[in-house]
């Protein structure tokens, strides 16, 4: 039955509301932090009522980490930087590789094709840190370790799965006779799958791309044992916030304000346009 | 029509939807069913009649109105206390049960004995030609066989009125024209008041007693068979009910001596005061413009005043069917004997006054069926 | 030189064998219906000449010149989908167009071209529109169209019909004869309705269980089916299959049939003493009131009407169900109980019952 009573949607109204309050507060409480010093934070009882500071963002963006026991450099801008580089480069190589992989696995049977994929998704169910040990050694020994192109290397572990099993869902839903026909017109294979397989799974596309870009930003391990301060991404630098002297929770908040925002960025600016693909019926023709 | 069981009325269903416009789905429905009485609702897809099942039924609930089956209001109880059983188009069986155990289910809460319970089930196994899969599991059976078992466990249950949800949709035509046979014949033996869902004016012509043919959520016309194809009420149900539909076209009317109807940019159809009764042309009365209509079984081919070009000719096996082009459009002419023309060949034609459907042009309404006026 | 020729086909998927053996040839510009039971093989053989599938054995030759190996785009035929396969993220402008853009014509002559056949067809005001903006009428012409735009010489539709609603499907069905016949091309028409393969083939390939059981004009597999199972698909309601052994008899060649003894033709004597399938279809059972010469009693259980015909199923003595039908809705109103058929002798087809087989009458 459809229709609900005046009471029902009250309910509902206070229920939803209790959810995004459990949701989002951590986030605005974090936000409101950022502009405290670290004796407002720790203040007891804990109160909303500052007067803000620019303080700890200032500290980020210059670099200079002033405790109590003096000031540390800190390299956190060089540390997004290097989040960005590694997400976007770990999620355009896995995109290269993965959609051609996909449309592989979803359009042509192949001898242990169905092995092929799922041992590439298996990647996802061991712990990183048991294939953390051999892979280090692995890096020493070809001169990898604290390179880009190692972490991106490994990156390709969390990226390729994802991107390789959500693609090719999507390529599975066009139905084949829109290729066939394409072919039939004169179009060769290549062509079709620019013009149509592509275009049609690219709601999808995108949407597995934004997915591994998340997953990439927020891997913390890897970059941890692979690589050295420079090229550490934010996730592993904002360590350098526990310091001798204590924690400087302004200051974490604020990094984590900053290395949030990127991606909420992203899926912000991508949500339109995934909706308006996925909305649009366009795979089932 | 003898003791009335299903009554609606005044019934109205909108469905609202956050973010888009309400929609009517079905406007102010009357109908009366009598007791053993067989109706179809006969539609295309979104004309309102499967909601109108469903709120008999009670999975809808209705907007406004009342229904009433045997004498009890039941438009506001569950579907279960209503009295109704029904069968579902698609795939309704219980997938833990038997097909056996599925037919049987409402039988066994009912409570009734054990004997008459498996009599029942291999009554209606037989009915509808499932025996061989009785003891197999809904998954392992194909389609059709699901659907046939949906309707023996409709039918195997006592109820007041038996719903029908295209029951016969996915079965092959073959099957489905010695079931329709069957079904009717159980119906009509029990006395079972049902209604049927069905696009297929096929079906609905082989079971209903009575029509309703429904249309953007209006009821159209509801009759029998035979005035629904004589008598349609409307041009939306001339165009509808047949296979193939009437032909129409729009024509200028001229009263003189002769009446005449000519086909804009085509042929005059011209009938004598002889052919065409007093009443008729008083239902003609002064219109200028009118639609007219001409059923393809009663085109008379061979000779005739008028004339026109072969676009194709079909021969069905026990059935031809010609179609020419008068004014632009398609006019199909159906022949139980074999016609020897080919695309291309003129051929002369003749309509009867006695086969000429005139609607207004404005309305759509019936204004006069073949040599009487259609009542108001 | 035929147009297209299909010799000794095979396909088989895993363990299934889809095509056991299929040899056609068809002329220019004819139109040949493949028609069969679903799961026969109709579609892929239209894949396998199509090029979107490849096949075990046998040779596809497209006027002349072997393209068993060639992939479809260099095939140069059109072809109409079952689904239409729309290109959703194209105007239906492009849709048509892409044959053309393939072959890398001048958008000049795109334009005149889709324009033209989109006219032929009475797409012309929805060319700017999506896919998903479409009815189901126009979705199917549209697809219809993209098939024939570049004038291919071979035309491949796949049950074009199957998706639209019976109205429209009684429109084309009206239509496409002079269509196909306007563009010269030659067809290969996959259809499952018997209707349709009559209405549109010049000659019907019936494909039953991977093989052409027949090939022969509609009016010849009508009246003379190769096989019983040939019979049984073609004829609404279908054709009435009855076990007999005719007996020579001082009277004649007869069968019996329900404890009665009924005649059957002299040219049949070649079949007497041997188990046999008696056809009858609808039409030629002849229902009364009254006891007939050559009749026998029967229970009439039904009447029902069907589309200008009433059908009427009957219960011999034997508890065998008959259907017979007859022309108009009108006939006479009749009323359940004993009532009498006879058949039409010059209608009646007769099989054998082991193979199936049809048994032709003697000259």
């Amino acid at each position: 039955m459809e229709h609900t009573s005046g009471l029902e949607r009250a309910l509902r109204g206070v229920a939803l509301a209790l959810i995004v309050v459990f949701f989002l507060f951590p986030i605005l409480w974090i936000f409101l932090m950022s502009f405290q010093t670290n004796e407002e934070i720790l203040r007891i009882p804990p109160s909303p009522f500052f007067t803000p500071t620019l303080g700890n963002y200032a500290a980020l963006i210059s670099g200079k980490l002033t405790t109590v026991s003096g000031t540390l450099d800190i390299a956190f801008m060089r540390n997004l930087w290097n989040s960005v580089l590694l997400s976007t480069a770990s999620v355009a190589i896995a995109l290269v590789l993965g959609v051609p992989a996909a449309y592989a696995f979803a359009r042509f049977k192949f001898r242990l094709g169905e092995d092929i994929a799922f041992t590439l998704l298996s990647f996802r169910f061991a712990p990183p840190l048991l294939v953390l040990l051999p892979l280090s050694l692995y890096f020493q020994q070809l001169g990898l370790t604290d390179t880009y192109a190692g972490l991106i290397w490994v990156y390709q572990l969390i990226a390729l799965p994802l991107i390789l099993w959500i693609v090719r869902g999507y390529f599975e839903d066009i139905s084949p006779d829109i290729e066939h026909a394409y072919r039939v017109a004169g179009h060769s294979w290549w062509s079709t799958f620019t013009r149509i397989a592509v275009p049609l799974a690219g709601p999808g596309i995108a949407a597995a791309g934004l997915l591994a870009f998340i997953f990439c930003w927020n891997n913390f391990v890897f970059a941890l044992i692979l690589a050295s301060a420079d090229k550490q991404p934010v996730t592993v630098g904002a360590l350098a916030f526990v310091t001798a002297s204590g924690i400087q929770y302004g200051q974490i908040a604020a990094a984590i304000v900053l290395s949030v925002t990127p991606t909420l960025a992203l899926a912000l600016y991508a949500q339109r346009y995934l909706v308006e693909g996925l909305s649009l019926g366009a795979v089932k023709g | 029509m003898s003791q009335v069981a299903l009554s609606i009325q005044g019934v109205d269903k909108i469905y609202r939807r956050r973010g888009r416009p309400p929609v009517h789905a079905v406007r102010t429905l009357d109908m009366q069913v009598g007791s053993g009485e067989i109706v179809a609702l006969l539609g295309s897809s979104g004309c309102g009649k499967t909601s109108t099942l469903r709120m008999i039924a009670g999975f809808e609930d209705v907007t406004s109105g009342s229904i009433t089956l045997a004498g009890r209001r039941i438009d506001r109880l569950e579907p279960a206390s209503r009295g109704v059983t029904m069968a579902f188009e698609g795939y309704s069986l219980y997938p833990p049960l038997t097909v056996r155990d599925n037919i049987a289910f409402a039988l066994k809460s009912a409570r009734l004995p054990a004997r008459e319970v498996d009599k029942t089930v291999e009554d209606m196994a037989r009915l509808v030609d499932i025996e061989p899969i009785l003891d197999r599991y809904p998954s392992s059976i194909s389609g059709g066989q699901q659907q046939r078992a949906s309707l023996a466990r409709a039918l195997a249950r006592r109820a007041d009125l038996y719903l029908l949800d295209e029951p016969m949709g996915q079965l092959e035509p073959q099957l489905r024209a010695i079931l329709r046979g069957r079904l009717k014949n159980l119906l009509v033996e029990r006395g079972m008041t049902s209604i049927f869902v069905t696009h297929d004016q096929t079906e609905a012509n082989a079971l209903a007693d009575r029509i309703a043919v429904m249309e953007g959520g209006i009821l159209q016309q509801f009759a029998d068979p035979k005035t629904l194809r004589e008598r349609p009420a409307n041009l939306f149900v001339a165009t509808f009910v047949g296979e193939p539909p009437m032909n129409v076209f729009a024509a200028t009317v001229a009263v003189g001596d002769r009446v005449s109807f000519a086909v804009d940019d085509g042929p005059v159809f011209s009938f004598s005061s002889n052919e065409l009764p007093l009443d008729v042309r008083d239902a003609i009365g002064g219109r200028k413009r009118a639609t007219i209509g001409v059923r393809p079984h009663a085109v008379r081919l061979g000779a005739g005043p008028n004339e026109a070009r072969v676009v194709s000719n079909q021969w069905l096996g026990d059935q031809s069917h010609l179609a020419m082009d008068v004014a632009g459009k398609l006019m199909v002419a159906v022949s139980h004997a074999r016609i020897a023309a080919r695309s291309g060949d003129l051929v002369a034609f003749r309509v009867g006054a006695a086969d000429l459907h005139i609607f207004d042009s404005d309305t759509g309404a019936a204004v006069s069926h073949g040599l009487a006026p259609a009542c108001g | 030189m035929p147009q297209l020729a299909i010799r000794d086909l095979r396909k088989s998927f895993k363990d299934a064998v889809v095509l056991d053996g299929v040899t056609l040839d068809v002329e220019p510009g004819e139109i040949v219906c493949v028609f069969g039971p679903s799961g026969a093989g109709k579609t892929v053989l239209l894949r396998l000449v199509a090029g979107v599938e490849t096949c075990d054995s046998g040779v596809v030759a497209l006027a002349g010149r072997d393209v068993t190996e060639a992939p479809p785009e260099t095939r140069g035929v059109g072809m109409a989908f079952q689904n239409f396969a729309l290109f959703p993220h194209m105007s239906a402008f492009d849709n048509i167009a892409s044959p053309l853009t393939a072959r890398r014509a001048a958008p000049a002559t795109i334009k005149t071209k889709v324009e033209k056949i989109a006219a032929l067809l009475k797409i012309g005001h929805v060319l700017e529109h999506a896919p998903r903006e479409l009815s189901n009428g126009q979705k199917q012409r549209t697809a219809l169209a993209r098939a024939l735009v570049a004038d291919p010489k071979v035309l491949l539709l796949d049950d074009p019909l199957r998706n639209v609603d019976a109205k429209l499907r009684y429109e084309m069905r009206l239509e496409l004869p002079s269509l196909l016949k306007a563009s010269g091309a030659t067809a290969l028409y996959v259809t499952q309705d018997y209707k349709e393969a009559m209405a549109l083939g010049d000659r019907i390939a019936v494909l039953i269980d991977g093989r052409f059981v027949q090939v022969a004009t509609p009016g010849a597999i009508y009246r003379e089916p190769a096989s019983i199972g040939v019979a049984r698909l073609f004829g609404d309601p279908t054709v009435n299959l009855i076990p007999v052994e005719p007996v020579i008899r001082p009277e004649g060649l007869t069968v019996h049939i329900a404890g009665c003894i009924v005649p059957l033709s002299r040219r049949y004597e070649h079949a007497a003493g041997r188990a046999c399938m008696l056809g009858v279809r609808p039409e030629a059972i002849l229902v009364d009131e009254s006891p007939m010469a050559d009749g026998f009693p029967v229970e009439l259980e039904a009447v029902t009407p069907l589309n200008e015909k009433t059908l009427l199923l009957l219960r011999a003595n034997d508890g065998r169900e008959l259907l017979a039908s007859e022309a108009g809705e009108d006939a006479a109103p009749r009323r359940h109980g004993v009532a009498h058929a006879r058949f039409d002798p010059d209608a009646l087809l007769l099989f054998d019952a082991a193979s199936g087989e049809r048994i032709p009458p003697k000259a």
